[in-house]
């Protein structure tokens, strides 16, 4: 592994607390998200920040994010927010796909264009589900819900991300780039 | 972002194999969902039981900046208030009068008529811990479970009306699918006409009626209550106002899940009717059939002067059966008796049913001591 000079500011965990740091979050993000106690009143749906987490450590270090441990924290994540199983599971695969497919674009992307890019990744995730669970209920999901998760997702990804980005440089160090 | 200098320097398609593997895990968790599988449902209903008091810690805090916000807002307004709810005060202390004495009534009549009673239902009280509003669900988790005698199916109602019914129980927590839920389904009827309908959820504020009975003539501001159809929900629990805008008609609940707090979930039971002898048949009865023959009546007493024979259990002409009009006393509004009503059910009813709540484990002596 080639080491950078910044690499002396960063606090060096053994690989095994490396690897549990992204499904540590993860799993964090699915009890925030999922934890049924809402601030609003029930009036808007929570912010989806589970697939924050995977989204992020998806295309910046794929190896601590596998598809079983998308495939755990969407099973979780169903578990806990009462959805059908397998609804929030498949939805967050199939985003999965396409982050692992275009790799190389998302990774490219920077400034207002990393956050389309999660919106994107966002919009696949959601359209997945409302198609799930269309057909799984047979009745015409509302969009309305759906849009309200879809825009503050969005929103709060810019905050997320900065978290994220401090978490990967301090604890986690190198990049897939690094490599 | 900070994504921006990357280089690239690992292969496509690495983890297509795993990909493959989970995808079809997805697909065979999917198809067990909806197949009911039951470990799924167990596996939610502990880990809600696990996390119960966690849920109540986090629960407590945003429920009092809730209602301290919505108090806010009326700070101002408190002396006006105070005297709207005086005179509310005194108009509702004259319809219980006038209620009670109604009730008395109808009890009269039933004894008189040796009516069919209406199902009883018994009620335990909880608390809402924790509300879920997802994409595609509308729940709320309640502190009572399996050990407070909760069970899937049961009507869940706060002061205000009803909120919707339990479809998970774990042993400390219930789960509660809320009637704006897109699976919800309930049957209704719109007074005074007693319309019947379906209330449909549709993850909106205000679910849509669906399935109105044909030459139905609905208005806005008319009253929706459960019709009982079905043996799910008691008859005539209030649900809500009708109001109908550019989608139909739709229903603008009375019981607001965002600020619901003690709910009652009420086991609704069923009376166990007798099963028809074969005197009872209308062949039988009809004499087209050689009835067996009948012992002769033990001597009977002849009733006081001044009540009517019809008053007498063996002189309505049923079965002789004793009147289970004094048996149960609902306090649940409306008397209409659905045929459903009539079908027998398997659980046993205990002596004296009523609607009544209290925080611990229902128990028929309770039940009792509370009338």
């Amino acid at each position: 592994m080639r080491r950078t000079s910044s690499d002396r500011l960063l606090v060096l965990l053994p690989t095994p607390a490396v690897a549990i740091i992204p499904a540590l979050f993860a799993f964090t993000a699915v009890v925030l998200t999922s934890f049924p106690v809402s601030l609003t009143g029930g009036l808007f749906p929570p912010p989806l920040f589970v697939l924050m987490v995977i989204y992020f450590w998806a295309l910046i270090r794929p190896d601590l994010m596998p598809p079983g441990l998308v495939f755990a924290i969407g099973l979780l994540e169903d578990l806990l927010s009462g959805s059908p199983p397998g609804l929030w599971t498949s939805s967050f695969l199939v985003t999965y796909v396409l982050i692992d497919r275009q790799r190389d674009v998302f990774a490219g992307l920077a400034g207002w264009a990393a956050i389309l890019g999660f919106a994107l990744a966002m919009l696949i995730a959601s359209v997945s589900a409302y198609g799930i669970a269309w057909l799984y209920f047979w009745h015409v999901p509302p969009i309305q819900p759906l849009a309200l998760q879809l825009a503050a997702s969005i929103v709060l990804y810019v905050p997320v991300l900065s978290f994220l980005n401090w978490v990967q440089q301090r604890f986690i160090g190198p990049q897939r780039s690094d490599f | 972002m900070a994504n921006g200098t990357w280089k690239i320097a690992r292969g496509k398609g690495s983890a297509q194999l795993p990909l493959a593997i989970v995808a079809v895990l997805a697909v065979i968790v999917l198809l067990a969902g909806k197949a009911h599988f039951l470990p799924f449902d167990r596996a939610r209903a502990a880990l809600t039981d696990w996390a119960k008091p966690a849920i109540t810690a986090v629960n407590v805090p945003v429920v009092a900046v809730s209602t301290w916000l919505s108090g806010a807002e009326h700070f101002f307004d408190v002396y006006s208030e105070n005297q709207r709810l005086r005179e509310e005060n005194a108009r509702l202390r004259q319809w219980q009068g006038a209620a009670d004495m109604l009730q008395a009534r109808v009890k009269r009549y039933q004894l008189l008529l040796n009516a069919v009673s209406d199902p009883a239902s018994t009620s335990v009280a909880g608390r809402v811990i924790g509300h879920a509003s997802r994409p595609f669900s509308e729940t709320i988790v309640l502190n009572a479970g399996t050990r407070d005698h909760v069970k899937p199916g049961e009507t869940v109602a706060d002061a205000r009306g009803v909120l919707g019914r339990i479809y998970l129980a774990g042993q400390h927590t219930a789960w509660v699918i809320l009637l704006t839920d897109l699976n919800s389904r309930v049957p209704v009827s719109v007074q005074p006409a007693n319309d019947q309908a379906i209330l449909a959820g549709n993850n909106s504020e205000a679910p849509a009626l669906e399935a109105v009975a044909q030459g139905a003539k609905l208005k806005d501001g008319q009253e929706v209550v459960t019709s009982g159809n079905g043996g799910l929900m008691p008859p005539g629990l209030p649900v809500g106002v009708l109001y109908h805008d550019s989608s139909g008609f739709r229903v603008a609940l009375y019981a607001d899940p965002g600020t619901a707090d003690d709910v009652r979930i009420m086991d609704f039971k069923q009376e166990q009717m007798p099963a028809p002898t074969d005197q009872d048949l209308p062949a039988t009865a009809a004499g087209f059939k050689p009835s067996p023959p009948v012992e002769a009546p033990p001597e009977t007493v002849a009733p006081p002067a001044g009540v009517p024979a019809a008053a007498s259990p063996n002189a309505a002409g049923g079965t002789g059966a004793k009147p289970t009009a004094t048996t149960t006393a609902p306090a649940i509004r409306g008397t209409a008796v659905s045929p459903s009503t009539t079908e027998p059910k398997p659980r046993v009813t205990p002596p004296a049913p009523t609607q009544t709540d209290k925080p611990a484990a229902r128990n028929p002596d309770d039940d009792e001591d509370n009338q």
